[in-house]
């Protein structure tokens, strides 16, 4: 009886609050937004030391990621990276130094994985796409690989930009010229030696790059620049080399001279500087030489060639001389007792038949036989200049 | 205002300030009103839950990514031990799900809960999830979030109506600020803890999920829980992909649901000391699975997510996290650390998906979608298939990817796993624990599923004639002396429907008005229209004031399409009940 008047009455005080609660509502509210605002300051308050903690804990653990990352202690470096990204998830520089530690330790699946995220959020980021371009490399993606490298090489860069950028296309040459890309190489090449400066050691390194591709004129360009600003043995031996390839053979006898000097044991440019001045020697057309003395290079070379015949038409065997070849030995017997110093002084027009018959056995020679070298050498590469003359 | 009267003494508009204050604060509004602030003191509430787990996390398990071996072993089994005496000693409620105890004030205490209870979730949830039990911060949210609103319903004093409401607003706001999703808090707890969608609850619902993530947002950052990848499905073919994750999901969802099912009785039946220790013990053997190597299964597991997503982990680990994560899961649990389970649900669920997308693109290497897609339709797969709820599965993907395209694919793995759910294990989780713990709590799968009587099913053929209100009372009589019943239906005009019994019409003749015009002699009042669609409920509230209702055409008012009487619907009720 008692608790059923007490929760009468519980009932009745509730109801008459109720009935009061139009009146109160007003002040009811007012006390739950002072509340609300002293609940939001002090967990503005704990915020604040909560999210300082956590910064203060991501930039130690990634400071000691950066230390072993630069030790190349990559394990340990990847480890407090992704501690450092426990406390600030999306970090930009967290990741990108994470993806890095991933790519030294071989890990490229999972690096790729950050880059490409880092990637979709600023996209012209060069770091980000010079480290795709190369997952994309190893991976043998050459059209992502491509697309990276050129957004690499047109990317912005925080420091040291052209430097970079530079950087960027270099790899991507190279990358070209595994691939066996020579002419996208080259055009990339051309398009790197224009942007260069006037670093020498850059220069060289395009030279040898242009020598990769076959072009001649721009490597020897280039190594002309290096030489300009500081000699070097190597840039010698370079222009050199793209010289003779050029069939300057004064200028690439003029280099190779230097650079045996400076690196006597560069046993490549003393070969090349031999054939070289062999091709100087044995040009029986070269500038100011005395009649004699032509007339005694073109006996020579056409001794040399006759020489030269045999021992292919005997290499081959004795059954398989071709018909050109059987040609050739016939005019070379039948021109061979007309073919000394004095007949050669009596009859100009003989030099020209008889070089043009050396040029020929050489050409033959090369195509059936391989290619010659020394003397035979020195005169393919004479007929070689003299084409079309 | 000029002559410097006060401007409440002032009527208005003809009303005096005092009426004015009840127009303005009428309790529909003031509760509005209210579940802003429910929605702000969760939020708030949250913030602090998740700082709190945060801290634990710290000074428990260590700052870095990698746990050293003592920390693994000890933090977890000593964390254990002081849970266990907690929730023993001073906070015994804080054990158990909170959807259900949310669901336990709304249904049977007038939508009270304790503040302790709170207060307890607080603190053992935060010990618990920071030392590396496995289990969520989401469902622990949600009560922190109905303690706080039931707290500050009663302070109110507001309506027991509302009181009861008022739990469910403040879990919408706790949940909407853990998961930092409003949509799928609200569709959560209007598909799992009130079960229909009524106008009245809706917008406190909304209001207060919504001011919660504002504040959440405010301290915590917009961004979601997990970084979403790309999401792509290039070709429809791809979804029987899609399709296998759901048959795997709802296998999953089974085995974790049987465990628990399994193990939880039985964890309870043992001496009451070895609750003191059975925290600890999970603790320890979570501590030796993460030490044997996979620490990626402590605590919520965020991190491990977003890793997956991102395509760390081969499709081999992968598998195997998600099978480790159900056994630390079901320990943690079922040894009765408090704590949720959404987040090992999204775990696994992420881990089964892409490790399921990992293995077909292994065979079928031209699938376009990528781990984090199959991840991300992986926890919708669990989320549908072990916590049972379909629509919020669906919207929670959505509403964490931002992506529209990835609807199909969720849909379809989706409901797969549902249907395998609902077939090999019939009760649902929250169901399921209910019962474990004595409670007798409406299901709301049941209630979902649940076939509606309708009066097209009650009704029988209009075998007798009808009259018409045009007719003289002797034309009514005649046409009546056929008819089985004792009551006839009478059709009004212009239109309308009447009866009228046997008797009355003796009656009529014998006062001398058989020539009168039947219409006019019958009672103002007239019967209802009941159609064939109309829910059988609606008959019974007729039923019994009139002894033959009319069910007619929705077309046409005045045709009949049957009748319906007490008898008819009792007896279809029976029928119901019996099958």
């Amino acid at each position: 009886m008692d608790e059923a008047q007490a929760d009468t009455t519980t009932e009745g005080k509730m109801e008459a609050l109720r009935r009061a609660l139009p009146q109160q509502q007003p002040t009811l509210l007012a006390l739950l937004a002072v509340l609300a605002v002293l609940f939001f300051l002090a967990v503005t308050g704990l915020s604040r030391a909560y999210h300082a903690q956590r910064d203060s804990l991501g930039d130690r653990w990634f400071t000691r990621g950066v230390v072993d990352l630069s030790a190349r202690h990559y394990d340990s470096a990847v480890m407090e990276f992704r501690s450092a990204l426990l406390y600030s998830r999306d970090n930009y520089t967290y990741q990108l130094n994470l993806a890095e530690a991933l790519i030294g330790l071989k890990r490229t699946a999972e690096a790729s994985t950050y880059l490409v995220n880092l990637w979709e959020r600023q996209p012209e980021d060069g770091l980000v796409n010079l480290e795709l371009a190369r997952i994309a490399v190893e991976k043998g993606q050459t059209e992502q690989a491509l697309r990276y490298y050129h957004n690499a090489i047109y990317a912005a860069w925080p420091r040291d930009q052209e430097v970079k950028r530079r950087d960027a296309r270099l790899e991507l040459i190279e990358f070209l010229l595994n691939a066996n890309s020579k002419a996208q190489a080259q055009a990339e090449l051309i398009a790197l030696a224009e942007n260069l400066g006037e670093d020498p050691s850059q220069q060289e390194r395009v030279g040898d790059l242009f020598l990769q591709v076959q072009d001649y004129e721009h490597a020897l360009a280039a190594y002309r620049l290096r030489l300009k600003e500081e000699r070097g043995s190597r840039a010698l031996a370079g222009a050199g080399f793209a010289a003779l390839q050029l069939g300057r053979y004064p200028l690439a006898e003029h280099y190779l001279q230097a650079a045996v000097a400076e690196n006597p044991g560069d046993m490549q440019s003393a070969e090349r500087l031999k054939m070289a001045q062999l091709v100087l020697n044995m040009d029986p057309f070269r500038r100011q030489l005395s009649v004699t003395k032509r007339d005694q290079a073109v006996v020579e070379a056409f001794e040399t060639a006759g020489g030269r015949l045999r021992a292919c038409g005997a290499s081959r065997g004795p059954a398989l001389p071709t018909a050109a070849q059987s040609s050739l030995a016939t005019s070379w017997t039948r021109m061979q007792p007309r073919i000394s110093e004095a007949q050669l002084k009596r009859d100009p027009d003989l030099v020209e038949a008889a070089m043009d018959l050396v040029f020929e056995i050489e050409r033959q020679t090369n195509a059936t036989c391989g290619p010659p070298e020394g003397s035979d050498m020195a005169l393919l590469l004479i007929a070689k200049l003299h084409e079309g003359n | 205002m000029v002559d410097g009267a006060p401007v409440a003494a002032t009527p208005v508009n003809g009303r005096s300030p005092k009426a004015l204050l009840q127009a303005v604060f009428r309790e529909e509004r003031f509760f509005l009103v209210l579940s802003v602030f429910i929605g702000v003191f969760s939020g708030l509430a949250v913030v602090c839950f998740r700082f709190a787990i945060g801290w634990c996390r710290l000074y428990l398990l260590g700052t870095g990514a990698v746990f050293s071996t003592p920390r693994v072993l000890l933090a977890p089994t000593l964390g254990g031990l002081v849970i266990a005496a907690l929730v023993i000693h001073f906070f015994p409620q804080s054990r158990g799900s909170g959807v259900n105890q949310t669901k336990a004030a709304l249904y049977i205490y007038n939508g009270s809960i304790p503040i302790r209870t709170a207060i307890g979730k607080f603190i053992t949830a935060a010990l618990a999830i920071g030392s590396g039990h496995s289990l969520g911060p989401e469902d622990p949210s949600l009560q922190i979030g109905a303690c706080l609103a039931s707290a500050l319903g009663r302070r109110m004093h507001i309506s027991r109506d509302r009181m009861r409401l008022i739990a469910p607003v403040g879990a919408a706001a706790g949940l909407a600020a853990a998961f930092n999703a409003p949509i799928s808090a609200v569709l959560f707890v209007i598909e799992e803890v009130i079960g229909r969608w009524t106008a009245g609850i809706l917008g406190s619902v909304v209001l207060s999920a919504v001011s919660s993530v504002v504040v959440m947002r405010w301290f915590l950052g917009s961004e979601s829980l997990f970084r979403i990848p790309a999401v792509q499905l290039e070709r429809p073919s791809e979804l029987i992909a899609y399709s296998i994750l759901g048959i795997v999901g709802g296998l999953a969802s089974v085995l974790f649901a049987k465990g628990i099912a399994t193990l939880r009785p039985r964890c309870k039946a043992l001496p009451f000391w070895t609750q003191y220790f059975q925290p600890a013990a999970a603790g320890l053997l979570i501590g030796i699975i993460a030490l044997l190597g996979a620490p990626q299964i402590m605590g919520a597991g965020y991190e491990a997510i977003d890793e997956a997503m991102h395509g760390r982990f081969t499709w081999q680990f992968l598998a195997i996290l998600a099978g480790l994560k159900i056994i630390a899961t079901l320990l943690s649990f079922v040894s009765g650390t408090p704590g949720g389970m959404f987040a090992p649900t999204l775990f696994i669920g992420a881990m089964l998906g892409a490790a399921v997308g990992g293995a077909e693109h292994v065979i079928l290497p031209h699938l376009s979608g990528s781990p984090g897609t199959y991840a991300l339709v992986g926890m919708g797969v669990l989320f549908a298939g072990f916590l049972r709820a379909p629509m919020t599965s669906v919207f929670m993907v959505l509403e964490v990817s931002g992506n529209y395209s990835i609807i199909v694919p969720v849909i379809v793995a989706n409901t797969i796993a549902y249907v395998i759910s609902r077939g090999l294990q019939p009760i649902a989780i929250f169901d399921l624990l209910t019962r474990q713990d004595g409670l007798e709590l409406p299901s709301m799968e049941e209630q979902r599923e649940e076939g509606i009587l309708r009066v097209e099913d009650a009704m029988r053929p209009a075998l007798d004639p009808v009259l018409d209100a045009q007719e003289t009372v002797e034309q009514a009589l005649q046409k009546a002396g056929s008819a089985m019943e004792n009551d006839v239906l009478v059709r009004l005009s212009p239109r309308g429907w009447s009866s009228v019994a046997k008797e009355q019409l003796r009656a009529m003749a014998a006062e001398g008005k058989t020539g009168a015009n039947l219409g006019s002699l019958l009672p103002i009042r007239r019967i209802p229209d009941l159609h064939p669609d109309h829910p059988l409920e609606t008959a019974l509230r007729y039923v019994n004031r009139w002894p033959l209702v009319p069910v007619v055409s929705r077309l046409d008012f005045r045709e009949l399409e049957g009748v319906i009487s007490q008898r008819d619907v009792l007896e279809r009720y029976r029928e119901f009940g019996e099958s």
